[in-house]
Protein backbone atom coordinates (compact mmCIF):
# COMPACT_ATOMS: atom_id res chain seq x y z
CA UNK A 1 0.00 0.00 0.00
CA UNK A 2 2.45 2.61 -0.99
CA UNK A 3 -0.15 5.49 -1.72
CA UNK A 4 -1.35 4.68 1.99
CA UNK A 5 1.95 5.12 3.37
CA UNK A 6 2.42 8.55 1.40
CA UNK A 7 -0.92 10.11 2.72
CA UNK A 8 0.30 8.73 6.27
CA UNK A 9 3.65 10.19 5.85
CA UNK A 10 2.46 13.56 4.83
CA UNK A 11 -0.41 13.65 7.78
CA UNK A 12 2.14 12.77 10.30
CA UNK A 13 4.79 15.58 9.27
CA UNK A 14 1.83 18.14 8.32
CA UNK A 15 0.77 17.74 11.91
CA UNK A 16 4.19 17.22 13.78
CA UNK A 17 4.81 20.88 12.53
CA UNK A 18 1.79 22.22 14.25
CA UNK A 19 3.41 21.36 17.88
CA UNK A 20 6.50 22.67 17.04
CA UNK A 21 5.18 26.16 16.17
CA UNK A 22 4.02 28.78 18.40
CA UNK A 23 0.20 29.76 19.20
CA UNK A 24 0.35 32.16 16.64
CA UNK A 25 2.30 30.72 14.13
CA UNK A 26 -0.39 27.91 14.86
CA UNK A 27 -3.07 30.43 13.99
CA UNK A 28 -1.18 31.08 10.81
CA UNK A 29 -0.88 27.63 9.64
CA UNK A 30 -4.57 26.70 10.51
CA UNK A 31 -5.73 29.64 8.34
CA UNK A 32 -3.03 28.50 5.53
CA UNK A 33 -4.23 24.63 5.53
CA UNK A 34 -7.98 26.01 5.30
CA UNK A 35 -7.06 28.27 2.10
CA UNK A 36 -5.40 24.99 0.89
CA UNK A 37 -8.78 23.38 1.06
CA UNK A 38 -10.64 26.02 -0.18
CA UNK A 39 -8.57 26.16 -3.00
CA UNK A 40 -8.54 22.50 -3.64
CA UNK A 41 -12.05 22.13 -3.62
CA UNK A 42 -12.08 25.56 -5.87
CA UNK A 43 -9.77 24.20 -8.10
CA UNK A 44 -12.51 21.10 -8.99
CA UNK A 45 -15.55 23.29 -9.50
CA UNK A 46 -13.46 26.07 -11.59
CA UNK A 47 -10.59 24.69 -13.37
CA UNK A 48 -11.53 20.90 -13.73
CA UNK A 49 -15.84 21.20 -14.08
CA UNK A 50 -15.03 24.66 -15.97
CA UNK A 51 -17.86 26.36 -13.56
CA UNK A 52 -17.36 30.02 -13.18
CA UNK A 53 -18.47 30.55 -9.75
CA UNK A 54 -18.18 32.76 -7.32
CA UNK A 55 -20.00 31.20 -4.48
CA UNK A 56 -17.85 29.08 -3.14
CA UNK A 57 -16.08 31.31 -0.30
CA UNK A 58 -20.00 32.27 0.44
CA UNK A 59 -20.37 28.30 0.92
CA UNK A 60 -17.62 28.35 3.72
CA UNK A 61 -19.24 30.90 5.15
CA UNK A 62 -22.78 29.51 5.73
CA UNK A 63 -20.90 26.15 7.18
CA UNK A 64 -19.50 28.61 9.23
CA UNK A 65 -22.22 30.63 10.56
CA UNK A 66 -24.84 27.60 10.56
CA UNK A 67 -22.21 25.80 12.78
CA UNK A 68 -22.15 28.66 15.09
CA UNK A 69 -25.96 29.05 15.03
CA UNK A 70 -27.08 25.27 14.93
CA UNK A 71 -24.54 24.85 18.05
CA UNK A 72 -24.95 27.92 20.36
CA UNK A 73 -28.35 29.19 19.21
CA UNK A 74 -30.59 26.31 18.44
CA UNK A 75 -28.41 24.06 20.65
CA UNK A 76 -28.26 20.94 18.92
CA UNK A 77 -25.17 18.67 19.78
CA UNK A 78 -21.35 19.16 17.48
CA UNK A 79 -22.55 16.08 15.11
CA UNK A 80 -25.74 16.66 14.55
CA UNK A 81 -25.20 20.58 13.90
CA UNK A 82 -22.69 18.79 11.14
CA UNK A 83 -24.65 16.56 9.36
CA UNK A 84 -27.53 19.64 9.20
CA UNK A 85 -25.16 22.70 8.16
CA UNK A 86 -23.57 19.90 5.96
CA UNK A 87 -27.77 19.22 4.78
CA UNK A 88 -28.41 22.81 4.78
CA UNK A 89 -25.30 23.14 2.29
CA UNK A 90 -26.52 20.80 -0.09
CA UNK A 91 -30.31 22.14 -0.15
CA UNK A 92 -28.57 25.60 -0.84
CA UNK A 93 -26.37 24.47 -3.59
CA UNK A 94 -28.90 22.25 -5.22
CA UNK A 95 -31.15 25.20 -4.95
CA UNK A 96 -28.67 27.87 -7.13
CA UNK A 97 -27.04 24.92 -9.17
CA UNK A 98 -29.98 23.02 -10.48
CA UNK A 99 -31.48 26.54 -12.19
CA UNK A 100 -28.39 28.41 -13.08
CA UNK A 101 -25.85 25.17 -14.18
CA UNK A 102 -28.68 24.76 -17.20
CA UNK A 103 -27.56 28.12 -18.14
CA UNK A 104 -24.58 29.15 -19.99
CA UNK A 105 -21.27 29.87 -18.31
CA UNK A 106 -21.85 33.72 -18.08
CA UNK A 107 -25.36 33.36 -16.21
CA UNK A 108 -23.56 30.98 -13.40
CA UNK A 109 -21.25 33.56 -12.96
CA UNK A 110 -24.08 36.22 -12.24
CA UNK A 111 -26.50 33.77 -9.95
CA UNK A 112 -23.21 33.03 -8.03
CA UNK A 113 -22.27 36.15 -6.97
CA UNK A 114 -25.98 37.12 -6.37
CA UNK A 115 -25.95 34.21 -3.78
CA UNK A 116 -22.66 35.44 -2.16
CA UNK A 117 -24.03 38.94 -1.97
CA UNK A 118 -27.26 37.63 -0.79
CA UNK A 119 -25.22 36.00 1.53
CA UNK A 120 -23.89 39.44 3.16
CA UNK A 121 -26.60 41.23 3.21
CA UNK A 122 -28.28 37.92 5.32
CA UNK A 123 -25.55 38.07 7.75
CA UNK A 124 -26.12 42.18 8.62
CA UNK A 125 -30.06 42.19 8.20
CA UNK A 126 -30.04 38.69 10.56
CA UNK A 127 -30.13 40.70 13.60
CA UNK A 128 -30.24 37.97 17.29
CA UNK A 129 -29.65 35.06 14.99
CA UNK A 130 -26.80 36.42 12.63
CA UNK A 131 -25.53 38.59 15.47
CA UNK A 132 -25.72 41.26 12.39
CA UNK A 133 -22.61 43.87 11.47
CA UNK A 134 -20.86 42.29 14.57
CA UNK A 135 -21.38 38.57 14.27
CA UNK A 136 -21.47 36.00 16.43
CA UNK A 137 -18.52 35.24 19.38
CA UNK A 138 -17.85 34.40 23.01
CA UNK A 139 -18.10 30.65 22.07
CA UNK A 140 -15.39 27.87 22.00
CA UNK A 141 -15.42 24.52 20.63
CA UNK A 142 -17.73 22.18 22.57
CA UNK A 143 -15.66 19.00 24.49
CA UNK A 144 -16.82 15.73 22.62
CA UNK A 145 -17.05 12.88 25.00
CA UNK A 146 -15.24 14.86 27.36
CA UNK A 147 -12.48 15.48 25.14
CA UNK A 148 -12.34 18.92 24.12
CA UNK A 149 -9.78 19.64 21.15
CA UNK A 150 -7.85 22.33 21.50
CA UNK A 151 -3.96 23.98 20.57
CA UNK A 152 -1.89 21.61 18.13
CA UNK A 153 -4.65 19.51 18.07
CA UNK A 154 -6.52 21.28 16.39
CA UNK A 155 -4.44 22.12 14.03
CA UNK A 156 -4.13 17.66 13.11
CA UNK A 157 -8.14 18.40 12.88
CA UNK A 158 -7.28 20.63 10.33
CA UNK A 159 -4.37 18.61 8.37
CA UNK A 160 -6.95 15.89 8.35
CA UNK A 161 -10.13 17.57 6.66
CA UNK A 162 -7.00 18.98 3.95
CA UNK A 163 -5.59 15.84 2.83
CA UNK A 164 -9.26 14.12 3.64
CA UNK A 165 -10.40 16.86 0.65
CA UNK A 166 -7.38 16.10 -1.30
CA UNK A 167 -7.89 12.49 -1.52
CA UNK A 168 -11.33 12.63 -2.21
CA UNK A 169 -11.14 15.19 -5.18
CA UNK A 170 -7.85 13.54 -6.62
CA UNK A 171 -9.87 10.14 -6.59
CA UNK A 172 -13.07 12.02 -8.35
CA UNK A 173 -10.85 13.45 -10.85
CA UNK A 174 -9.23 10.26 -11.90
CA UNK A 175 -12.74 8.48 -12.27
CA UNK A 176 -15.42 8.46 -14.87
CA UNK A 177 -16.60 11.38 -12.97
CA UNK A 178 -13.35 13.49 -12.72
CA UNK A 179 -13.39 13.00 -16.94
CA UNK A 180 -16.76 13.65 -17.18
CA UNK A 181 -16.35 17.09 -15.10
CA UNK A 182 -13.43 18.17 -17.86
CA UNK A 183 -15.38 16.49 -20.82
CA UNK A 184 -18.15 19.30 -20.27
CA UNK A 185 -15.65 21.91 -19.39
CA UNK A 186 -14.20 21.61 -22.58
CA UNK A 187 -16.88 20.48 -25.01
CA UNK A 188 -20.42 20.12 -23.52
CA UNK A 189 -21.61 18.75 -26.81
CA UNK A 190 -19.44 15.84 -27.39
CA UNK A 191 -19.76 14.99 -23.53
CA UNK A 192 -23.30 14.48 -24.39
CA UNK A 193 -22.41 12.46 -27.18
CA UNK A 194 -20.73 10.32 -25.24
CA UNK A 195 -23.75 9.65 -22.88
CA UNK A 196 -22.71 11.96 -19.99
CA UNK A 197 -25.60 13.97 -18.78
CA UNK A 198 -24.27 17.39 -18.80
CA UNK A 199 -26.87 19.09 -16.55
CA UNK A 200 -26.54 16.12 -13.77
CA UNK A 201 -22.82 16.48 -13.98
CA UNK A 202 -22.90 20.40 -13.52
CA UNK A 203 -25.05 19.97 -10.46
CA UNK A 204 -22.80 17.39 -8.70
CA UNK A 205 -19.47 18.87 -9.26
CA UNK A 206 -20.83 22.25 -7.94
CA UNK A 207 -23.18 20.74 -4.70
CA UNK A 208 -20.21 18.29 -3.78
CA UNK A 209 -17.79 20.90 -3.87
CA UNK A 210 -19.86 23.43 -1.87
CA UNK A 211 -20.67 21.30 0.35
CA UNK A 212 -16.60 20.43 1.30
CA UNK A 213 -16.32 24.49 1.22
CA UNK A 214 -18.84 24.42 4.08
CA UNK A 215 -17.16 22.21 6.23
CA UNK A 216 -13.52 24.13 6.07
CA UNK A 217 -15.70 26.64 7.04
CA UNK A 218 -17.08 24.90 10.01
CA UNK A 219 -13.78 24.12 11.03
CA UNK A 220 -12.88 27.64 10.80
CA UNK A 221 -15.63 28.76 12.92
CA UNK A 222 -13.56 27.51 15.99
CA UNK A 223 -10.10 29.00 14.64
CA UNK A 224 -10.82 32.52 15.72
CA UNK A 225 -14.13 32.01 17.59
CA UNK A 226 -15.48 34.22 16.53
CA UNK A 227 -18.00 34.97 12.89
CA UNK A 228 -18.29 38.04 11.11
CA UNK A 229 -19.69 39.29 7.67
CA UNK A 230 -16.39 40.94 6.00
CA UNK A 231 -14.27 37.64 6.17
CA UNK A 232 -16.97 36.05 4.10
CA UNK A 233 -17.23 38.90 1.63
CA UNK A 234 -16.56 39.56 -1.61
CA UNK A 235 -12.73 40.31 -1.64
CA UNK A 236 -11.75 36.48 -0.39
CA UNK A 237 -13.68 35.08 -2.93
CA UNK A 238 -11.70 36.80 -5.51
CA UNK A 239 -8.62 35.94 -4.08
CA UNK A 240 -9.61 32.45 -3.92
CA UNK A 241 -10.31 32.51 -7.96
CA UNK A 242 -6.53 34.15 -8.12
CA UNK A 243 -5.08 31.50 -6.07
CA UNK A 244 -6.29 28.74 -8.54
CA UNK A 245 -5.58 31.01 -11.40
CA UNK A 246 -2.03 31.87 -10.56
CA UNK A 247 -1.53 28.42 -9.18
CA UNK A 248 -2.41 26.91 -12.07
CA UNK A 249 -6.29 25.76 -12.75
CA UNK A 250 -7.03 22.23 -13.14
CA UNK A 251 -4.06 20.50 -11.15
CA UNK A 252 -4.03 19.73 -7.31
CA UNK A 253 -0.12 20.83 -7.24
CA UNK A 254 -1.40 24.30 -8.67
CA UNK A 255 -4.45 24.83 -5.97
CA UNK A 256 -2.26 24.22 -3.14
CA UNK A 257 0.83 26.38 -5.13
CA UNK A 258 -1.61 29.01 -5.80
CA UNK A 259 -2.89 29.10 -2.06
CA UNK A 260 0.23 28.73 -0.35
CA UNK A 261 2.00 31.46 -2.38
CA UNK A 262 -0.79 34.18 -2.10
CA UNK A 263 -1.61 33.52 1.73
CA UNK A 264 1.67 33.64 2.90
CA UNK A 265 3.30 36.65 0.18
CA UNK A 266 1.64 39.81 2.27
CA UNK A 267 3.69 38.45 5.09
CA UNK A 268 6.22 39.29 3.29
CA UNK A 269 5.34 42.28 1.66
CA UNK A 270 4.15 43.76 4.32
CA UNK A 271 6.73 45.39 6.29
CA UNK A 272 8.17 46.42 2.20
CA UNK A 273 4.66 47.97 1.16
CA UNK A 274 2.05 47.80 3.94
CA UNK A 275 -1.46 47.07 2.69
CA UNK A 276 -0.62 47.38 -1.02
CA UNK A 277 -0.09 44.08 -1.38
CA UNK A 278 -3.06 44.13 -3.49
CA UNK A 279 -1.80 45.50 -6.79
CA UNK A 280 0.99 42.99 -6.37
CA UNK A 281 -1.96 40.41 -6.83
CA UNK A 282 -3.34 41.60 -9.57
CA UNK A 283 0.21 42.49 -11.66
CA UNK A 284 0.96 38.78 -10.88
CA UNK A 285 -2.96 37.41 -12.14
CA UNK A 286 -2.39 39.91 -15.44
CA UNK A 287 1.19 37.92 -15.35
CA UNK A 288 -0.13 34.50 -14.91
CA UNK A 289 -3.05 34.89 -17.76
CA UNK A 290 -0.67 36.71 -20.48
CA UNK A 291 2.84 34.55 -19.74
CA UNK A 292 2.08 31.57 -18.15
CA UNK A 293 -1.80 30.39 -18.26
CA UNK A 294 -0.75 27.15 -16.51
CA UNK A 295 -0.02 29.59 -13.61
CA UNK A 296 2.64 28.55 -10.84
CA UNK A 297 2.60 24.92 -11.71
CA UNK A 298 3.05 25.26 -15.64
CA UNK A 299 6.16 27.17 -14.68
CA UNK A 300 7.71 24.89 -12.71
CA UNK A 301 6.54 22.04 -15.37
CA UNK A 302 8.83 24.44 -17.80
CA UNK A 303 11.82 24.53 -15.96
CA UNK A 304 12.04 21.12 -15.09
CA UNK A 305 11.81 20.28 -19.05
CA UNK A 306 14.69 22.61 -19.74
CA UNK A 307 17.06 21.19 -16.43
CA UNK A 308 16.13 17.49 -18.80
CA UNK B 1 -37.55 -6.09 -43.32
CA UNK B 2 -39.54 -6.52 -40.62
CA UNK B 3 -38.37 -4.31 -37.63
CA UNK B 4 -37.00 -6.82 -35.45
CA UNK B 5 -33.93 -7.31 -37.73
CA UNK B 6 -33.54 -3.83 -37.86
CA UNK B 7 -30.95 -1.53 -35.72
CA UNK B 8 -32.45 1.40 -36.47
CA UNK B 9 -35.59 2.09 -38.38
CA UNK B 10 -36.23 5.59 -39.36
CA UNK B 11 -40.38 6.04 -40.41
CA UNK B 12 -41.94 9.02 -41.97
CA UNK B 13 -38.89 11.59 -40.36
CA UNK B 14 -39.92 14.85 -40.61
CA UNK B 15 -38.49 18.58 -39.46
CA UNK B 16 -39.10 21.95 -40.09
CA UNK B 17 -37.06 25.19 -39.73
CA UNK B 18 -39.62 27.92 -40.42
CA UNK B 19 -41.20 27.57 -43.66
CA UNK B 20 -38.37 25.34 -44.83
CA UNK B 21 -39.58 21.39 -45.02
CA UNK B 22 -35.62 20.26 -43.77
CA UNK B 23 -36.20 16.55 -43.42
CA UNK B 24 -39.48 15.39 -45.50
CA UNK B 25 -41.44 11.86 -44.31
CA UNK B 26 -38.06 9.74 -44.20
CA UNK B 27 -37.76 6.11 -44.16
CA UNK B 28 -34.70 4.04 -44.22
CA UNK B 29 -33.53 1.39 -41.71
CA UNK B 30 -29.81 0.33 -40.52
CA UNK B 31 -28.97 -3.35 -40.30
CA UNK B 32 -26.80 -4.60 -38.08
CA UNK B 33 -23.27 -4.78 -38.97
CA UNK B 34 -23.77 -2.87 -42.56
CA UNK B 35 -22.24 0.39 -43.81
CA UNK B 36 -24.97 2.43 -44.88
CA UNK B 37 -24.24 5.67 -46.69
CA UNK B 38 -26.48 8.90 -46.43
CA UNK B 39 -25.99 10.86 -49.67
CA UNK B 40 -27.01 13.78 -50.87
CA UNK B 41 -25.64 17.62 -52.55
CA UNK B 42 -25.01 19.70 -49.80
CA UNK B 43 -28.64 21.31 -48.19
CA UNK B 44 -30.32 18.21 -48.69
CA UNK B 45 -30.56 17.43 -44.97
CA UNK B 46 -28.42 14.77 -44.04
CA UNK B 47 -26.82 16.76 -41.54
CA UNK B 48 -30.56 17.24 -40.50
CA UNK B 49 -31.05 13.70 -40.27
CA UNK B 50 -28.30 13.08 -38.56
CA UNK B 51 -28.98 15.37 -35.79
CA UNK B 52 -32.28 13.91 -35.38
CA UNK B 53 -30.98 10.63 -35.05
CA UNK B 54 -28.10 11.43 -32.16
CA UNK B 55 -31.02 13.85 -30.12
CA UNK B 56 -29.22 16.95 -31.05
CA UNK B 57 -32.90 17.88 -32.79
CA UNK B 58 -36.10 16.67 -31.99
CA UNK B 59 -38.20 15.73 -35.09
CA UNK B 60 -41.49 17.37 -35.75
CA UNK B 61 -42.86 14.11 -36.79
CA UNK B 62 -42.11 10.42 -37.11
CA UNK B 63 -40.64 7.89 -35.14
CA UNK B 64 -37.08 6.18 -34.58
CA UNK B 65 -36.62 3.25 -33.40
CA UNK B 66 -33.38 1.87 -32.18
CA UNK B 67 -33.35 -2.21 -31.50
CA UNK B 68 -37.27 -1.80 -32.09
CA UNK B 69 -37.04 0.49 -29.12
CA UNK B 70 -38.39 4.65 -29.37
CA UNK B 71 -35.76 6.74 -29.60
CA UNK B 72 -37.00 9.69 -30.89
CA UNK B 73 -37.07 12.92 -28.90
CA UNK B 74 -34.39 11.56 -26.23
CA UNK B 75 -31.92 13.94 -25.07
CA UNK B 76 -27.97 12.84 -26.87
CA UNK B 77 -26.57 11.30 -23.40
CA UNK B 78 -30.05 8.60 -23.58
CA UNK B 79 -29.49 7.61 -27.55
CA UNK B 80 -25.46 7.13 -26.57
CA UNK B 81 -26.69 4.95 -23.55
CA UNK B 82 -28.44 2.95 -26.21
CA UNK B 83 -25.30 2.45 -28.26
CA UNK B 84 -25.38 4.87 -30.75
CA UNK B 85 -22.56 7.33 -30.82
CA UNK B 86 -21.56 9.37 -33.31
CA UNK B 87 -18.31 11.68 -34.50
CA UNK B 88 -18.59 15.07 -35.47
CA UNK B 89 -18.05 16.91 -38.44
CA UNK B 90 -15.73 19.51 -37.41
CA UNK B 91 -13.33 17.61 -34.44
CA UNK B 92 -14.82 18.45 -31.21
CA UNK B 93 -12.20 16.62 -28.92
CA UNK B 94 -12.07 16.97 -25.14
CA UNK B 95 -8.54 19.58 -25.65
CA UNK B 96 -7.55 19.47 -21.93
CA UNK B 97 -7.27 15.84 -21.47
CA UNK B 98 -4.35 13.31 -23.34
CA UNK B 99 -5.35 11.00 -26.10
CA UNK B 100 -6.05 8.23 -23.54
CA UNK B 101 -8.62 9.98 -21.53
CA UNK B 102 -10.04 11.42 -24.41
CA UNK B 103 -11.14 7.51 -25.52
CA UNK B 104 -11.97 6.78 -21.82
CA UNK B 105 -14.65 9.49 -22.13
CA UNK B 106 -16.29 7.47 -25.03
CA UNK B 107 -16.66 4.46 -22.63
CA UNK B 108 -18.60 6.67 -19.93
CA UNK B 109 -21.86 4.73 -20.15
CA UNK B 110 -19.84 1.52 -19.52
CA UNK B 111 -19.21 2.47 -15.86
CA UNK B 112 -21.32 0.73 -13.29
CA UNK B 113 -19.02 2.06 -10.19
CA UNK B 114 -20.48 4.56 -8.59
CA UNK B 115 -19.29 8.11 -6.53
CA UNK B 116 -18.69 6.18 -3.00
CA UNK B 117 -16.91 2.94 -4.39
CA UNK B 118 -15.04 5.88 -6.11
CA UNK B 119 -14.20 7.89 -3.19
CA UNK B 120 -13.59 4.42 -1.18
CA UNK B 121 -11.23 3.26 -3.62
CA UNK B 122 -13.05 0.35 -3.73
CA UNK B 123 -11.11 -2.82 -5.70
CA UNK B 124 -13.90 -2.82 -8.00
CA UNK B 125 -13.95 0.33 -9.23
CA UNK B 126 -10.28 0.33 -9.56
CA UNK B 127 -10.12 -2.58 -11.74
CA UNK B 128 -13.29 -1.32 -13.78
CA UNK B 129 -10.87 1.73 -14.19
CA UNK B 130 -7.78 -0.38 -15.34
CA UNK B 131 -9.50 -2.33 -17.32
CA UNK B 132 -11.48 0.56 -19.49
CA UNK B 133 -8.05 1.96 -19.59
CA UNK B 134 -6.79 -0.91 -21.27
CA UNK B 135 -9.42 -1.23 -23.94
CA UNK B 136 -9.48 2.67 -24.95
CA UNK B 137 -5.45 1.65 -25.64
CA UNK B 138 -6.27 -1.24 -27.61
CA UNK B 139 -8.75 0.89 -29.32
CA UNK B 140 -6.14 3.63 -29.75
CA UNK B 141 -3.93 0.86 -31.43
CA UNK B 142 -7.26 0.17 -33.44
CA UNK B 143 -7.01 3.54 -35.15
CA UNK B 144 -3.39 3.74 -35.61
CA UNK B 145 -2.72 6.15 -32.79
CA UNK B 146 -0.63 4.12 -30.76
CA UNK B 147 2.46 6.54 -30.59
CA UNK B 148 0.40 9.37 -30.10
CA UNK B 149 -1.52 7.65 -26.30
CA UNK B 150 -0.27 10.24 -24.10
CA UNK B 151 -0.06 12.95 -26.17
CA UNK B 152 -1.57 16.40 -25.32
CA UNK B 153 -4.36 16.26 -28.21
CA UNK B 154 -3.78 19.84 -29.31
CA UNK B 155 -0.71 18.68 -31.17
CA UNK B 156 -2.71 16.30 -33.48
CA UNK B 157 -3.23 17.04 -36.96
CA UNK B 158 -7.09 17.19 -37.97
CA UNK B 159 -6.36 13.80 -39.74
CA UNK B 160 -5.26 12.06 -36.33
CA UNK B 161 -8.47 14.14 -34.17
CA UNK B 162 -10.82 12.28 -36.71
CA UNK B 163 -8.99 9.05 -36.01
CA UNK B 164 -9.28 9.99 -32.08
CA UNK B 165 -13.28 11.16 -32.64
CA UNK B 166 -13.42 7.17 -33.87
CA UNK B 167 -11.80 5.60 -31.28
CA UNK B 168 -13.58 7.45 -28.75
CA UNK B 169 -16.93 6.41 -30.20
CA UNK B 170 -15.83 2.92 -30.27
CA UNK B 171 -15.25 3.25 -26.59
CA UNK B 172 -18.28 3.09 -25.79
CA UNK B 173 -19.21 -0.68 -27.58
CA UNK B 174 -21.75 0.79 -30.08
CA UNK B 175 -24.35 -1.26 -31.79
CA UNK B 176 -24.33 1.58 -34.31
CA UNK B 177 -21.54 4.80 -35.30
CA UNK B 178 -23.05 7.85 -36.43
CA UNK B 179 -20.27 9.52 -38.85
CA UNK B 180 -20.53 13.22 -39.76
CA UNK B 181 -18.69 13.70 -43.64
CA UNK B 182 -15.42 11.62 -41.34
CA UNK B 183 -13.84 12.35 -45.50
CA UNK B 184 -14.15 16.16 -45.12
CA UNK B 185 -10.90 18.09 -44.45
CA UNK B 186 -8.85 14.55 -45.17
CA UNK B 187 -5.73 13.84 -47.59
CA UNK B 188 -5.75 11.33 -50.60
CA UNK B 189 -3.63 8.76 -48.42
CA UNK B 190 -5.58 9.43 -44.67
CA UNK B 191 -9.15 8.83 -47.14
CA UNK B 192 -7.62 5.33 -48.02
CA UNK B 193 -6.66 4.06 -43.97
CA UNK B 194 -10.22 5.74 -43.81
CA UNK B 195 -11.71 3.37 -45.55
CA UNK B 196 -10.14 0.92 -44.45
CA UNK B 197 -10.58 1.41 -40.81
CA UNK B 198 -14.27 1.54 -41.16
CA UNK B 199 -14.20 -1.62 -43.39
CA UNK B 200 -12.47 -2.84 -40.01
CA UNK B 201 -15.35 -1.37 -37.46
CA UNK B 202 -18.13 -2.96 -39.54
CA UNK B 203 -16.21 -6.29 -39.58
CA UNK B 204 -16.23 -5.96 -35.65
CA UNK B 205 -20.31 -6.12 -36.30
CA UNK B 206 -20.81 -2.58 -35.76
CA UNK B 207 -23.24 -1.12 -38.26
CA UNK B 208 -21.73 2.03 -39.38
CA UNK B 209 -24.26 4.95 -40.81
CA UNK B 210 -22.14 7.13 -42.94
CA UNK B 211 -23.19 10.58 -43.94
CA UNK B 212 -21.43 11.82 -46.74
CA UNK B 213 -21.54 14.24 -49.82
CA UNK B 214 -18.26 12.95 -51.29
CA UNK B 215 -19.66 10.12 -53.56
CA UNK B 216 -16.47 9.18 -54.55
CA UNK B 217 -14.82 8.38 -50.93
CA UNK B 218 -18.84 6.79 -50.05
CA UNK B 219 -19.52 4.33 -52.82
CA UNK B 220 -16.77 2.07 -52.72
CA UNK B 221 -17.57 1.82 -49.30
CA UNK B 222 -20.96 1.54 -48.62
CA UNK B 223 -22.92 -1.89 -48.86
CA UNK B 224 -25.95 0.47 -49.37
CA UNK B 225 -26.98 3.77 -50.36
CA UNK B 226 -29.63 6.26 -49.05
CA UNK B 227 -30.04 9.40 -51.71
CA UNK B 228 -31.57 12.65 -50.43
CA UNK B 229 -32.89 15.72 -51.85
CA UNK B 230 -34.08 18.90 -50.61
CA UNK B 231 -34.97 16.73 -47.46
CA UNK B 232 -37.20 13.55 -49.18
CA UNK B 233 -35.28 10.88 -50.37
CA UNK B 234 -34.81 10.38 -54.08
CA UNK B 235 -32.71 6.84 -54.08
CA UNK B 236 -32.22 3.93 -52.63
CA UNK B 237 -30.23 1.09 -53.31
CA UNK B 238 -26.71 -0.65 -54.26
CA UNK B 239 -23.47 1.67 -54.59
CA UNK B 240 -24.03 0.45 -58.43
CA UNK B 241 -27.99 0.95 -58.87
CA UNK B 242 -27.38 4.85 -57.35
CA UNK B 243 -24.65 5.62 -59.67
CA UNK B 244 -26.71 4.90 -62.40
CA UNK B 245 -30.06 6.10 -61.21
CA UNK B 246 -31.50 8.58 -62.84
CA UNK B 247 -32.68 11.44 -59.94
CA UNK B 248 -29.40 10.80 -58.73
CA UNK B 249 -27.64 11.87 -61.82
CA UNK B 250 -30.29 14.68 -61.56
CA UNK B 251 -29.94 15.73 -58.36
CA UNK B 252 -25.98 15.83 -59.00
CA UNK B 253 -26.40 17.58 -62.19
CA UNK B 254 -25.70 21.00 -60.44
CA UNK B 255 -22.54 19.52 -59.57
CA UNK B 256 -20.95 17.92 -62.80
CA UNK B 257 -17.55 17.22 -60.79
CA UNK B 258 -19.36 15.10 -58.83
CA UNK B 259 -20.62 12.85 -61.06
CA UNK B 260 -17.28 12.79 -62.75
CA UNK B 261 -15.86 11.62 -59.78
CA UNK B 262 -18.98 9.34 -59.42
CA UNK B 263 -18.18 7.79 -61.90
CA UNK B 264 -14.48 6.99 -61.60
CA UNK B 265 -15.21 5.96 -58.65
CA UNK B 266 -17.09 3.14 -60.53
CA UNK B 267 -14.15 2.53 -62.79
CA UNK B 268 -11.95 2.37 -59.72
CA UNK B 269 -13.66 -0.44 -57.76
CA UNK B 270 -14.47 -2.33 -60.93
CA UNK B 271 -10.79 -2.57 -62.05
CA UNK B 272 -10.32 -3.81 -58.16
CA UNK B 273 -12.51 -6.60 -58.17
Amino acid sequence: MKPLARWLAAALVLSALAFALSSYHNDVYRKLLLWVTLALGYNFLFGVAGQVAFSHFAFYGIGAYSIVILTFQAGLPLPLAIVAGVALCVAVALAVAIPSTRLEGFYLALATLALAQLFIVVLNEGGAVTGGAGGLADYRLPAILGVRVTGPWYTVVIVLLMLGTMALLARLDRSWFGRACRAVRDSPEAAAAMGVNVARTKVIAFTLTSALAAVAGMAYAFVDNTVNPPIFGLENAFLLLFMVIIGGAGRQAGAIAGAVALYLLPFVLSPLIGHHHALVFGVLMVAAILLQPRGLIGLYDALRRRAA
Amino acid sequence: MRSADALLEVRGLTRRFGGLLAVADLDFTVRPGEILGLIGPNGAGKSTTFNLIAGALRPDAGEIRAGGEPVAGLPPHEIARRGILRTFQHNRVFAGMSVVENVMVGAHTRFRAGLWSIVGARAGARAEEAAVRARAEELIGFVGLAEWREADVTTLSFGQGRLLEIARAMAGDPRLILLDEPAAGLAPAELDRLAALLRGIAARGIAVLLIEHDMRFLLPLAGRVVVLNFGVKIAEGSADEIRHHPAVIDAYLGDPAALVDAARAGESTHAAA
